[in-house]
């Protein structure tokens, strides 16, 4: 194959990918906020956007990985909450920080066990039981710190660099956000044992009928979730040096919304590591650049609303013109 | 200068409560008959903000002999707060001390309970149109004035400063928009180059708080109305490596903690115990009309003659100097 015809067809694998509709959008919105304001293409304005969504990213990353499977998680902003919370408590009460970390990451491990439970052997839908998932994890987030923040001030500098703290010029938090990304992208792209996660989401019976077990694909992928859910109620709690109980009401929509963006379907089969994390971007981009150009806040969410809108339908479109073009 | 605001009364409730007392004791008034109950109906329960409000009314309760129940929703919605004050009116207490979500849907059950025979005063958000017979609250136009006076006098009379908020709630909104109304009257020099809503989200305010450092490279001073959106602009003053003063109102274990090590530099945290004690004695005094005989038309009108329009519960000043004695684990352990 000759050097002309790589590029050719690295063009067409780029245009014909599902993501470069949504890399198109935010590269535009990128051009025109460096026009707007002479701080966004800056070091620590990068740095600082992507501190700020690089953790609920995580969340998103399984978000991701469930919806493809057919699922969904309406608990993710209470479990994250939850960890905080435990974590919090159990260093209080004298526990190694990272110890208690890992222990609240084994309990949101454990709570998207019964969840998977109550869905996989029950035979109860995801949208009911994570509901009440939510309802229970906020609650007992309220229970155990009597609806008051714990303050974690004293957690100690080496715990703190998770959340704060930097390799070279890079915040750690946005390391760990780029390790799970490139782990489960790479594990949902390439792996037979993640591509059964999308024979179970396109149609669970014809997937079980051909040998996949898809209770259990559902199972672990409900798993997984509430697991990475704790993972950034850690890295949240190291970061702002507090467990709040009320912590992360609504994530729920935002983390579905950059997954729906991203591509992932909410009836299951279809989505990606890459999109979702681009959808993610885009909302994070977009209330940055709200903020970076104090626009009034009453307008902001008519904004942020219309460019969403905007972008998906973009978005919409370019994929049916590939898809148009790959019958062709 | 001193870091304790002292307690404001406005004159006419001072007046009620404290000329009223001992004339009524003298009467053997001031006091519940057995299982006189009284209850303190909020939104959202598990608020910490509630706690210390409580303990006050409770003290109150207690000195008067009273039964104390704390009652309302864990949930931020006014159908089911409504809700649990008709369950409240159900059980026929003497008076409830109300914090409405919102002023008029709470007009009708307010009303109604009043003409049960209930006492309705409302504390830290209003129902005016309704018959309530008090209301305490926080003057947030005056927290707003300190906080500017104090930005001013810390960076100066001609500097950058930025406000985060949480547009709907009514005393977060007062706080900002009288803030800023102050600064344009009083400072034309101070120049407002940012103003976000953040929600109470401590992420959202650490986005936000992010963004502003970066398009605004001499910004000074943040007000902001709440704590939970403080600690979210101190992580991010702290990850920018910058230096900004943060001021906000009410307080967390957190921004205590921030306050002591100096990255905030001031909180103003409403007096909730005096807020919940006095509370308790207006609704008190509201269900015991025959206490007092006024000069006015009350008989002929046949309205309660126990009416205190507005009582200030005033609000302390939180420095690293003062920070200790507002830790609320501490005050708890105390309380037994």
């Amino acid at each position: 194959m000759t050097a002309t015809t790589q590029e050719r067809s690295l063009i067409a694998r780029l245009s014909g990918a599902r993501e470069t509709g949504l890399v198109l959008i935010i590269l535009a919105l990128f051009l025109i906020m460096s026009v707007a304001s002479e701080h966004f293409l800056t070091w620590p304005n990068m740095r600082a956007m992507a501190m700020a969504f690089s953790v609920e990213a995580i969340v998103v990353v399984g978000m991701t990985i469930l919806l493809i499977s057919g699922g969904i998680d309406l608990s993710v902003g209470s479990v994250t909450a939850l960890a905080m919370v435990v974590a919090g408590l159990l260093f209080l009460a004298g526990v190694n920080p990272w110890v208690a970390a890992l222990i609240a990451i084994a309990l949101c491990a454990g709570i998207g066990a019964i969840m998977g439970f109550f869905v996989t052997v029950v035979g109860l839908h995801h949208f009911i039981v994570t509901l009440a998932a939510m309802v229970i994890a906020r609650g007992l987030c309220l229970l155990g710190t009597g609806g008051r923040p714990l303050g974690l001030y004293d957690l100690p500098d080496g715990f703190k660099w998770i959340g704060i703290g930097s390799v070279g010029v890079i915040p750690v938090a946005i390391v760990i956000f780029v390790l799970v990304v490139v782990v489960f992208d790479f594990l949902l792209r390439r792996t037979t044992a993640f591509r059964l996660v999308y024979y179970t989401g396109s149609n669970e019976k014809a997937a079980a009928y051909s040998g996949i077990r898809t209770k259990r694909v559902i199972f672990l992928t409900t798993v997984l979730c509430s697991t990475l859910c704790g993972v950034a109620g850690v890295i949240y709690m190291a970061r702002f040096g507090s467990a709040q109980p009320t912590f992360g009401v609504g994530m729920e929509l935002n983390v579905i919304a950059a997954a729906v963006i991203g591509g992932a379907s909410l009836s299951g089969g279809k989505g990606s590591i890459l999109g979702a994390i681009l959808g993610a971007v885009l909302l994070s981009l977009v209330s940055s650049s709200l903020a970076l150009l104090n626009v009034s806040v009453y307008w902001q969410d008519i904004i942020r609303g219309s460019i969403l809108l905007a972008a998906v339908t973009f978005d919409h479109y370019l994929v049916k013109r590939q898809a148009a073009g790959g019958r062709a | 200068m001193s870091y304790f605001k002292s307690l404001i009364l406005s004159g006419a409730s001072a007046i009620a409560i404290l000329g009223a007392a001992p004339a009524a004791q003298a009467e053997g008034g001031l006091r519940c008959e057995p299982g006189e109950t009284y209850v303190m109906n909020v939104m959202v329960m598990g608020h910490p903000y509630w706690v210390p409000v409580f303990e006050g009314f409770k003290q109150a309760a207690e000195a008067l002999g009273c039964e104390a129940v704390f009652s309302g929703t864990p949930d931020y919605d006014i159908t089911k707060q409504i809700a649990s004050f008709e369950q409240d009116l159900v059980k026929s207490p003497k008076g409830i001390l109300l914090h409405p979500m919102q002023a008029d849907p709470f007009i009708d059950p307010i009303n109604r309970a009043i003409d049960s025979g209930i006492s309705v005063t409302t504390f830290a958000a209003d129902s005016p149109k309704s018959k309530r017979t008090a209301y305490i609250t926080s003057d947030n136009l005056a927290e707003a004035a300190f906080a500017a006076e104090e930005i001013v006098r810390t960076v100066g009379d001609s500097a950058e400063y930025a406000v985060l908020e949480n547009p709907g709630q009514s005393n977060h909104d007062l706080r900002v928009t009288a803030l800023i109304a102050y600064m344009e009257k009083n400072y034309p020099n101070m120049k407002l180059v940012g103003r976000q809503a953040t929600n109470q989200d401590t992420n959202a305010a650490f986005t936000a708080t992010s963004a502003m450092l970066q398009a605004n490279p001499d910004l000074a001073a943040i007000w902001i109305p709440e704590a939970g959106s403080a600690e979210g602009a101190v992580a991010a003053m702290k990850a920018a490596g910058k230096k900004l003063m943060i001021i906000h109102a009410d307080i967390t274990p957190t921004t205590l903690e921030e306050i002591k090590a100096g990255n905030i530099h001031m909180a103003l945290n409403p007096n909730q115990g005096i807020q919940g004690f006095v509370g308790f004695m207006n609704t008190f005094l509201g269900a015991h009309p025959g206490l007092i005989d006024p000069f006015n038309d009350y008989k002929a009108s046949g309205f309660n003659p126990m009416q205190i329009p507005f009582v200030d519960n005033g609000f302390a000043v939180i420095t690293k100097d003062n920070a200790e004695s507002f830790v609320l684990e501490t005050y708890m352990e105390g309380r037994g």
